[in-house]
């Protein structure tokens, strides 16, 4: 990254000018989607529009998504290990969610102790894998892991619990969190958790423990050698990620009050390393944009096309693979650069003329 | 191999430990059941490992973990039932599929033609770009309205369902042959050669200049003619052909079956290595994106043209008897009688199943084992799988090897499927499960081995089998009346499990190598 020297250091909210936008906008978006649709930010505010209460149904479903694949681009982007079994992580959140609320109603606060717990055994699990298996052979290990995993939901003999391949149903969500009666509450919680790990996987990334990640990305045996124990560093990295990913399940569940044993399988860590392949790998923010044009691509596509959707979809991923060869993020931060001297170069010619 | 016991030790351990499970699981059934049990094993590996071989290929020597070769697989089953059920569609596909194919048998004349353009100017860019747009243009044409008998998925009495029952009860009555509405033959054959021409040509325009032209040979020529004059004279014996081929005896149909779904498997590989591959070799983890990419392409294109419900392939004739003296008792039985089954410990096995395609499968292994060790490709690849920056320095024409090897891939990928159709069926979701118990197989094997590839796919067909006739039978647990009875979830998950504990123990699979 080049960065500019010449201006002098800037205060903390002019340098995150574009999030604090974002925020801006995300904040606005159901009153504005409101005041489109004809009802007051009034009506909005009590969960009364339809229109932007959908469309604040779809921004929960993208920030759950943007949580997941944040968590997998700092696991994969920022540490280089590829895991096929991460799927795992979001389904022991939005499971152990479920079974604690339905079955043995755990009040929400003990419930997400619970799940964050359980998200770190999970890390401790793969950690117990870590030193022995590298690169693509850990892929397949996870994978291992997360099918065993995925099995054991799916079994008859835990149907009381889990649903076994109906899933959980019908999971009951705290009232003051309630998604059908509370939801403009529950769109700035949601947006307010993936402002929280967005921020805090920023600062992990800038922190000594996340560039030591990054040199492990680069070249472990490097990191090795400046003695860096990189186990541990790998760890942290695989600790915060998992815990991330338990909390992205855990909203999943509350959200859509049923869990589907799909989220334990491979196509749903398939789906957050797509989401960070079309943002861009490693770059953090790649995640937030991969997941909304994932999401909004499918939902799009299967609204107007219907049964082509999935091949029209396979036919764009073919076109980003080719024409945006770092990803949206990756190849924007290395072409703009280009983009800016093209557009200076152009004014001077402008100017030229006059 | 030297074996050096103190070194590898933990390897001889785990291969003597799987061997006496499998011989205590062999223990505890009768011995007709075993020798079942061994050969559908024995079958499942070998449709696993033509999958897994060219997986391991195209990995070993391209680093392009290829997530399309399940899709390509089911692709290739269902292009060998079209051909076996289907000849009339077929024989109309061929004559617009080799006039389009021939034009870029010429490449190397396009090549040198390019060079000898002016190299003044935009006229180059012009032409090309003129060319290319004009090409395809014609195809988008004339494609559309040539006429080609296929079913229509919409109308259930027409699906391809409906004629593999026909097929298999030996009442198929193919539709009449389209007659050229639209279009004059003449001009679409011109048409379409044209086209093909032109396209190729433009094409070839691509980056001529930095490229050293190749030189022109006698042979690309004969190619180009034989391949016109075959399309053209499909045409004119469009009906003859068809009845031909419909009258002939069904196990060489099933052979040339196979014989064209793997020639068009190592195209459509050629073509896909030439074409989307080749520009991703710098950035290796976005190939999985569009391998993924081409997969869901894939699945949808055969849903669409096939539709959706699950159909069955008849088996070629050779293994279909059911008459008189069947099931064979005798190898002399089977091969008059041409049965089905055989007699075998008391236990009826299914001769193509579960004897013909694992005998596929290990001409194959030994076919490959040969190309590998003993001729100049294979030199290069088992080099290049080594250490690519070298064979590469050493001069030698490594895209030209990627291409072959990830043809070569595709082509095996497809002809286990052509070979799984009669026995597995033919359905969308075939190409999915596959590619996980290949990866797992490899997984086991070792990744980039080949002979780690065999023994892994044979241990995944093995264990399966294993587990699916205790399902059956029950395993007595010690001590206690319980019977357990493994359940039809724990068959993948018992593979996964043998593919954690395998790479716990030895993080590079049973036979691969530490890097």
């Amino acid at each position: 990254m080049i960065k500019d020297t010449s201006k002098p250091r800037q205060n903390y909210f002019n340098r995150n000018q574009g999030l604090a936008m974002t925020i801006l906008v995300l904040s606005l978006l159901p009153f504005v989607v409101g005041l489109f649709e004809g009802s007051s930010p009034v009506q909005v505010w009590l969960n009364e529009g339809g229109t932007s209460k959908f469309i604040e149904g779809l921004a929960i479903e993208i920030f759950i998504l943007a949580i997941f694949a944040l968590s997998y681009d700092l696991l994969f982007g920022i540490t280089g290990l590829l895991s096929l079994g991460h799927s795992m992580f979001f389904a022991t959140g939005a499971y152990l969610t479920g079974i604690l609320l339905k079955n043995f109603e755990t009040p929400l606060g003990l419930t997400i102790l619970w799940v964050l717990g359980a998200a770190v055994i999970n890390a401790l699990i793969f950690g117990l894998v870590l030193p022995r298996v590298k690169g693509i052979t850990f892929a397949l290990v996870t994978l291992g892991i997360a099918s065993v995993f995925h099995i054991l939901i799916m079994s008859r003999e835990l149907g009381d619990f889990t649903g076994a391949d109906v899933g959980l149903q019908r999971i009951p969500s705290p009232a003051f969190i309630n998604p059908a009666t509370e939801r403009l509450r529950f769109y700035f919680l949601a947006l307010a958790i993936l402002v929280f790990f967005f921020l805090v996987y920023k600062r992990f990334v800038s922190s000594p423990v996340g560039r030591v990640c990054v040199a492990i990305r680069e070249n472990e045996g490097r990191a090795l050698m400046l003695g860096y124990n990189t186990f541990v560093f790998k760890l942290a990295a695989l600790t915060l990620s998992s815990i991330t990913a338990s909390v992205a399940g855990l909203i999943h569940a509350i959200y859509q009050p049923i869990v589907s044993p799909n989220t334990a399988g491979l196509g749903y860590t398939i789906m957050a390393l797509l989401v960070v392949l079309i943002g861009g790998v490693g770059t953090l923010n790649g995640a937030l944009i991969g997941a909304a044009v994932y999401r909004l691509l499918d939902f799009g596509l299967r609204r107007y096309l219907g049964e082509v959707a999935s091949f029209v979809n396979g036919t764009i991923y073919i076109l980003i693979v080719l024409f945006l060869p770092y990803g949206i993020v990756g190849t924007w931060r290395l072409k703009s650069l280009d983009i800016r001297q093209g557009w200076k170069r152009l004014l001077g010619y402008v100017q030229k003329s006059k | 191999m030297n074996i050096n016991l103190k070194k590898d030790l933990p390897r001889w351990l785990t291969l003597f430990g799987l061997l006496v499970f499998f011989v205590i699981a062999a223990r505890g059934m009768e011995t007709k059941d075993w020798v079942i049990t061994l050969l559908r094993g024995l079958s499942v590996g070998s449709v696993t490992f033509l999958v897994a071989s060219g997986f391991s290929l195209i990995f070993g020597l391209l680093d392009v973990l290829n997530m399309a070769h399940g899709t390509m697989f089911m692709i290739g089953a269902y292009i060998t039932w079209t051909v076996y059920v289907r000849p009339d569609t077929f024989v109309d596909l061929l004559t617009p599929g080799l006039l389009l194919l021939s034009g870029f048998t010429l490449s190397a004349v396009w090549k040198r033609l390019a060079r000898g353009l002016k190299q003044k100017g935009n006229w180059r860019v012009i032409l090309r770009w003129v060319g290319l747009i004009v090409g395809i243009a014609a195809m988008i044409y004339i494609l559309p309205r040539y006429p080609i008998t296929i079913w229509d998925v919409g109308n259930y009495s027409q699906s391809p369902v409906t004629y593999s029952y026909l097929a298999d009860q030996g009442l198929i009555n193919l539709p009449p042959g389209l007659p050229f509405e639209e279009i004059s033959p003449l001009v679409a054959v011109l048409g379409l050669l044209a086209a093909s021409l032109l396209t190729a040509f433009s094409l070839s325009t691509f980056g001529a200049r930095s490229q050293v032209a190749p030189p022109v040979s006698w042979k690309n020529l004969i190619l180009f003619g034989f391949l016109t004059v075959t399309g053209v004279l499909a045409l004119v014996f469009n009906n003859p052909l068809t009845s031909f081929l419909t009258g002939m005896n069904t196990t060489l149909l099933f052979t040339i079956a196979l014989s064209v779904g793997v020639l068009a498997g190592v195209l459509l590989g050629s073509v896909m290595e030439a074409t989307l591959i080749r520009p991703l070799y710098s950035r290796p983890i976005y190939q999985l994106m569009l391998t993924l990419g081409l997969s869901a392409i894939g699945v949808e294109a055969v849903r669409a043209i096939w539709g959706r419900p699950e159909f069955v392939m008849p088996k070629p004739s050779l293994f279909a008897g059911v008459g008189d003296g069947c099931p064979a008792s005798s190898i002399a039985d089977l091969w008059t009688n041409h049965c089905s089954t055989i007699l075998l410990f008391d236990g009826r096995i299914r001769v193509y199943n579960e004897i013909f395609i694992p005998l596929v499968g290990l001409t194959v292994l030994a076919g490959i084992w040969i190309l590998l060790q003993r001729s100049r490709l294979g030199m290069i690849i088992r080099a290049g799988v080594q250490d690519r920056e070298m064979v590469e320095a050493l001069g030698i024409n490594v895209q030209r090897v990627f291409n072959t090897v990830f043809a070569t891939g595709v082509g095996l990928a497809v002809l286990g499927g052509g070979l799984a159709a009669p026995s597995m069926g033919l359905s969308n979701v075939m190409g999915e499960t596959l590619i996980l118990n290949a990866l797992i197989a490899l997984a086991i094997g070792g990744l980039t081995n080949f002979p780690g590839a065999a023994l892994g796919s044979l241990l995944v067909g093995l264990l399966q089998q294993v587990i699916i006739k205790y399902g059956a039978i029950g395993i007595p647990i010690p001590f206690t009346d319980i019977v357990f009875k493994p359940t039809p979830p724990l068959v993948p998950a018992s593979t996964v499990l043998l593919m954690v504990f395998v790479l716990l123990i030895l993080p590079n699979g049973l036979l691969g190598k530490k890097e």
